[in-house]
């Protein structure tokens, strides 16, 4: 089974107009499986919600984390339970921090890396120089609120150039909720899990792994098979999420991109189209521009 | 509440970084106030602070910085409804984390006790030892942004 999650929200604890009640009622409401409380630079909101969650046993998990709001960038920490000091962050070894919350636990992620900073608001966008990713888990490569072209798509060009080069880093999406905006055909993350596996858990296998989707609710899965690499859509439930009449899977390596049609549900890509290039797997709803997008799958190492 | 600690400072155009105040507790409180605040008038430019430079200056750091390319109203724009000066405070006891206010505020406490605390901030039911505050200048759009800081505790 697969488990949505939605890594990247605020409440009054910082900046945003929504409190730690009104933030589960509506993750609640939306059937998430696991969200994070990611505050702006304070964990005060992480007892409020866990004290919520136990007395009432709700049937939702919280990952109890915070958003590194910096000078240089945002860092996101969907799971951070030990706060970890930020005030020698340096732009030019941003290792150090990361290092630091991981050895904390946490799970680490880049948030909006191209946001627009100043002189539109200082520190939004990611201006740190990361030589090493060893310890981030994860790009925020569809902040939903930001614009697609400006802003999501660099994002994930930047993802797609890094994990084709080899790197090993995850992608994610998140909400950045301040408000109760809706979530339907928003982008969320969804990492594979079992009925009574804990959310939280699962997210930390699946990103030290790097499978992770980033979808509006359809999912695209691949497998090896005899014949080639087979891929399937995959309905991930998502409330408001809108099938479409024609889906299209594109293929992205360094060398080329490549596209097939996969309305009827699956497709078998032969292994001499992929010719053991890296591939980033890429899900549309009808013709393969970033509007359409619904699916960003994880790379498939065919190198490897 | 008894005033145990105050500051006065003055921070510049374009300074970006952080300011430490440490001040030893010299009783167990069992209330506590951190008060910051700055010239609010100073947060936003007004219209009469623009000047053909700053307005050259924008320009040029939408080009350089996102490769837009803006005429002179909408650096105007960006510049009366965009720029602000922008500090937030943190504090921590005994090097634990307490509290960050983290919001668009020129004045703000953060207020402890045992039970309860300003959202932002975890009550604490020991105020004793050291507690240092942070001052964090994200952006600073005037020079002589003056800042008090105080922190009173009962």
């Amino acid at each position: 089974m697969f488990k949505r999650y939605e890594l990247h929200n605020h409440t009054t604890q910082s900046d945003a107009n929504i409190t730690c009640r009104e933030l589960v009622d509506h993750m609640l409401a939306d059937r998430v499986d696991c969200f994070a409380i990611t505050d702006h630079n304070t964990t005060s909101g992480q007892p409020i919600i866990r004290r919520i969650l136990e007395e009432e046993k709700l049937p939702i998990r919280c990952a109890y984390g915070m958003e590194y709001t910096t000078y240089y960038g945002h860092i996101v920490c969907p799971v951070l339970e030990q706060y970890v000091p930020w005030d020698s962050i340096d732009r030019r070894r941003p290792e150090l921090l990361f290092r630091a919350c991981k050895e904390a636990g946490a799970v680490t992620g880049v948030a909006h890396p191209f946001s627009y900073g100043d002189p539109f608001a200082r520190g939004c966008r990611f201006e740190m120089e990361i030589t090493d990713f060893s310890d981030v888990d994860y790009i925020e490569i569809v902040n939903n609120p930001e614009p697609l072209h400006e802003v999501n798509e660099p994002g994930i060009l930047w993802w797609e150039s890094l994990v084709l080069e080899g790197v090993r880093v995850s992608a994610c999406a998140g909400m950045d909720l301040h408000g109760l905006d809706s979530m339907g055909m928003k982008f969320a993350t969804y990492a594979e899990g079992t009925e009574d596996g804990d959310p939280v858990e699962e997210l930390k296998a699946a990103l030290a792994v790097q499978r992770t989707w980033v979808s509006k609710g359809m999912l695209v899965l691949w497998a090896g098979s005899e014949d080639g690499i087979r891929f399937t859509l995959f309905d991930a439930k998502k409330p408001g999420f809108v099938p479409s009449d024609r889906y299209v899977l594109t293929l992205k390596s360094k060398k080329w991109t490549k596209e097939y049609d996969i309305t009827s549900g699956s497709v078998t890509v032969p292994y001499d189209e992929i010719r053991f290039e890296d591939a980033v797997p890429k899900l549309y709803g009808g013709d393969p521009i970033l509007e359409n997008l619904i699916c960003v799958a994880p790379v498939i190492r065919t190198k490897a | 509440m008894k005033e145990l600690y105050r500051v006065e400072g003055v921070v510049n155009r374009g300074f970006v970084g952080q300011i430490t105040y440490t001040v030893c507790l010299e009783e167990p409180l069992k209330k506590l106030d951190i008060h910051f605040a700055f010239d609010a008038s100073l947060r936003k430019f007004r219209p009469e602070d623009i000047t053909a430079d700053l307005i050259e200056e924008t320009k040029e750091t939408c080009r350089e910085k996102y490769g837009l390319d803006i005429d002179d109203n909408r650096a105007r724009d960006i510049i009366l409804g965009d720029m602000k000066t922008e500090i937030h405070t943190l504090a921590t006891l005994n090097d634990a984390f307490i509290g960050c206010i983290h919001r668009q505020l020129s004045d703000r406490h953060m207020l402890y006790d045992g039970d309860t605390a300003t959202e932002g901030c975890i009550p604490q039911k020991e105020i004793d030892g050291v507690l240092k505050v942070t001052v964090l200048a994200f952006n600073v759009i005037k020079d002589g942004t003056r800042y008090i800081l105080t922190v009173e505790g009962e």
